[in-house]
């Protein structure tokens, strides 16, 4: 047998079809996947959802998954691109919120993707106020709104920051209509923003998060920076599955006592307002359903073997799978919780 | 001891190879020292936080230093805050002065390093309480005396505020950031251009295409032989290098540290700011400010000390109140959280092993990075012996791949390049001024947002000079900065034949 250049090229061509991971082959997921994220920051949360699910999955299928945080508006354009599979989004509530509040560029994407599967969920969205606001609780912000007085709450807005000060007005106007104009929107940016925004006088409320915010709770009430806490938006069930020690000083009790149903900010009258911020995939609308279906299988195997759920716990986050059907049904019905809630204070 | 609790050969190893990487990143135009910790922010999970954070404040202190390379050699920024690093020492470079240039931007850079480390070190806590002191009103005044600037950069001063002013209104063009406090409408975008313009121009590219591709485009109209030959870029091996060139600049290099340290510590404000205004107070309280520009020393000391002070300055309100600094520190909220650790006003006092580490590894880093550049610096220099008709090419390929990589493959970041590298171009054949303009464009966007916050919240203009001390003082610093740049714009004036 003689070798030449073309056995040679067969040869190996053929050594590395054979090569390629069984898993991979099996759903023509390609190679190398890019996972791009709604976020530019690779310090946030939405990164690190991302970097354990993305670690997680290139052991699972054996293929390559680079995270790439691209933010949200770019994300978006990236996965319209591509309907080959070799991006693909991870985001969370703000896909659907943007397009809600009228962000510019943001679509449905319900109707434009293919939403996936849920991967976790971070319970760390909040609400406070300063250590010495005459404001102990929700309940004081809403009558105070109720007998005339203007409360500023320091948000970002067009997301997942805006949607509890919705939920505020909302509540307002369930109560005393009419009240709702009393809750007001301070706009500001990052978080460092909204703080100093309430250091300066500049607003009475502010969206916050557990993890940002705790230490600021601990201060002496004396101390210009000091805060507290009067509203964690997330549910109850979501808040259950944090660790018990929680966060800081506030243990998961605590944590328990700012939100629903300790804390009521109403939704109708009868049920409570939560809201959990939830990570999930994005798709393209085109993408082949077998390779959807293959990250689905892994992504059970994953959380079947139960590794995950240690990472995303020590990193604050409450895992939460389910896959793409149950969990676009799930979102779409969420989406619609507050489409409401905001037509409703829109009027 | 505390100390031995941490040290390993590990540890240092990890902050002197960081380092050394940070360095690689930073001279290379379009990758930044916040790219360095992104890539490598990964590794650290397994590194533990000790050895993890050793790892990415060597990346941090290298990739902030790294930058001062292609800006004294190559006249391009590496990062950007080394552009005014560019305004003096590439014109030593061309006048045979490169390697003291260097040499002088290395020791600045340790002393602006270290004066941080510093006072980061003994007033964390403090300095972070006085930085939420700083409302809107405050930081808009810091960005105007930063822009102020604008005027002592320019060779005709209505030209050169014309072209900042043309850097400001580029900036705006895209959506009005919700991040950053906009309302996310879109602003300046020309019909049917929304798809590529909705997120404006990015920074570097605009940095890299009007300092390196604009030069490029330039000798190539001069042509490769009627440029300068390998004589006139003689980097001046054999001058010797004596610490003398420090007398008189102590002053210089302790006031661009503070100021460097004092921005990093204001969250929002911007690591270019640093060593903008650096620059500025080194012309404005110089014996001889028409030298700047011209290839002076004291320019980039001033630079150099400024954009280093950034360093321990910008960790002040990351660990004092869980606010990063800048878009670096951001980073390393992430290396923290990681590995389940805290940050906020009571990080240090619950976490004083990881306090002395991060410390520790800051000062292994400084030290690494004054070393290791000090001592390549010969073989950094071969850069400019290279002949031209090999290292444009070459400058041109890392420029396309810096504005490709910056946002993670986006290919309009290529089209900018290039756009402003013609542009940049032919701003010179028009006389405007691309140092104001760049300034301009970097400082543009947190100009405009704290203006209009301020309006929002204050209501009126009048708390511009009502609303504190601070304010007071900052128009007082402003109006030298102007006055200045007039009077010796005035004196030039007179003595022109």
């Amino acid at each position: 047998m003689t070798f030449n250049r073309r056995t040679l090229l067969a040869a190996v061509s053929a050594a590395a079809i054979l090569g390629q991971p069984f898993a991979a082959a099996a759903a023509d997921l390609p190679r190398n996947i890019r996972m791009v994220i709604g976020s530019t920051s690779t310090g946030g949360d939405t990164y690190q959802s991302a970097s354990i699910v993305a670690e997680a999955l290139s052991e699972k299928l054996d293929v390559n998954i680079k995270v790439d945080a691209v933010g949200a508006v770019n994300g978006l354009k990236a996965l319209e691109r591509d309907s080959r599979g070799t991006t693909i989004m991870l985001f969370h509530d703000f896909a659907y919120l943007a397009e809600l509040y009228g962000g510019k560029g943001f679509v449905n994407p319900f109707e434009e993707f293919k939403v996936g599967a849920t991967i976790a969920t971070n319970p760390g969205n909040a609400y406070l106020v300063g250590a010495n606001s005459p404001y102990q609780t929700m309940e004081d912000i809403l009558t105070a709104a109720a007998e005339g007085e203007r409360v500023r709450v320091a948000i970002q807005p067009g997301g997942v920051s805006e949607i509890g000060f919705s939920a505020m007005k909302n509540a307002a106007k369930v109560r005393a209509p009419g009240s709702e104009e009393n809750i007001v929107a301070v706009n500001t940016g990052s978080q460092s923003d909204k703080n100093q925004a309430m250091w300066d006088g500049l607003a009475d409320v502010i969206n916050g998060s557990i993890q940002a915010n705790e230490q600021f709770t601990q201060l002496d009430g004396d101390d210009q920076k000091a805060m507290r806490f009067v509203w964690i938006t997330a549910s109850p069930e979501t808040l259950q599955q944090a660790p018990e020690a929680g966060m800081g000083q506030l243990t998961r009790d605590d944590m328990m006592d700012y939100a629903s149903p300790e804390t009521s900010v109403t939704l109708d009258g009868d049920q409570d307002f939560t809201f959990d911020k939830e990570f999930f995939l994005i798709y393209n609308k085109d993408m082949d359903e077998a390779m959807i279906e293959a990250i689905d299988q892994a992504l059970a195997e994953i959380y079947q073997d139960g590794a995950i759920q240690e990472k995303q716990t020590a990193a604050f986050f409450t895992p939460n799978f389910r896959p793409t059907a149950e969990a676009a049904e799930h979102l779409e019905e969420k989406r619609e919780t507050y489409k409401k809630v905001i037509s409703e204070i829109s009027g | 001891m505390d100390i031995l609790a941490f040290i390993s050969p590990l540890f240092v190893l990890l902050v002197i190879g960081g380092t050394l990487v940070g360095i690689i990143f930073g001279a290379i135009p379009g990758m930044t020292a916040t790219m360095a910790v992104a890539v490598c922010l990964p590794v650290t999970y397994s590194l533990g936080l000790e050895n993890g954070l050793a790892l990415l404040l060597g990346l941090y202190v290298g990739g902030i230093s790294g930058g001062l390379v292609p800006a004294i050699l190559l006249g391009i920024p590496g990062t950007p805050s080394s552009i005014t690093t560019t305004l003096d020492g590439y014109p030593m470079a061309r006048a045979g002065h490169g390697e003291k240039a260097l040499r002088i931007g290395i020791c600045a850079s340790l002393v602006g390093g270290l004066v941080s480390l510093l006072i980061l070190d003994l007033f964390a806590p403090t300095l972070a309480d006085f930085a939420i002191k700083f409302s809107y009103v405050e930081k808009f005044l810091i960005i105007l005396f930063a822009l102020s600037v604008m005027a002592a950069l320019s060779s005709d001063l209505l030209l050169g505020i014309f072209s900042g002013f043309l850097g400001i209104f580029i900036s705006l063009i895209g959506t009005y950031d919700v991040t950053k406090g906009g309302n996310g409408e879109w602003r300046l975008i020309p019909p049917g251009t929304s798809y590529w313009l909705e997120s404006g121009f990015s920074l570097l590219p605009v940095l890299i295409g009007l300092f390196g591709l604009a030069a490029i485009l330039d000798e190539a109209e001069t042509g490769m032989k009627a440029g300068m030959s390998q004589k006139d870029v003689d980097i001046g091996k054999h001058e010797r290098f004596s610490l003398s060139i420090f007398r008189g600049q102590w002053v210089n290099l302790i006031r661009s540290s503070c100021i460097g340290t004092f921005v990093g510590i204001l969250p929002g404000v911007g690591g270019s700011a640093a060593s903008i205004l650096s620059y500025s107070n080194a012309k404005t309280f110089s014996r001889h400010p028409e030298r700047f520009g011209k290839g002076e020393p004291a320019g980039v000391m001033a630079s150099e000390a400024g954009n280093n002070g950034l360093t321990g300055g910008a960790l002040v309100p990351l660990l004092s109140l869980g606010i990063p600094g800048d878009s670096t520190t951001a980073l390393l909220i992430g290396a923290f959280t990681l590995q389940g650790i805290q940050v906020g006003p009571l990080f240090i006092g619950n976490n004083p092993v990881t306090w002395d580490a991060m410390i520790f590894a800051m000062l292994i880093a400084n030290l690494a990075m004054f070393v290791l550049m000090y001592f390549a610096i010969r073989y950094f220099a071969m850069v400019v012996t290279i002949p031209k008709h090999i290292l444009f090419p070459v400058i041109l390929m890392m420029c396309v791949i810096g504005a490709y990589t910056i946002n993670y493959g986006i290919m309009f970041d290529v089209w900018t390049l290039l756009i402003f590298g013609v542009f940049g171009w032919l701003m010179t054949k028009i006389r405007l001024e691309v140092a104001p303009f760049i300034i301009g464009f970097i400082l543009g966007p947190s100009a405009e947002v704290y203006f209009v916050k301020t309006l929002e919240s204050f209501g009126d203009l009048t708390v511009f000079f009502t609303k504190s001390w601070i304010a007071v003082l900052l128009w007082v610093l402003i109006a030298l900065s102007v006055g200045g740049s007039a009077y010796l714009q005035t004196r030039k004036g007179k003595s022109a034949p």
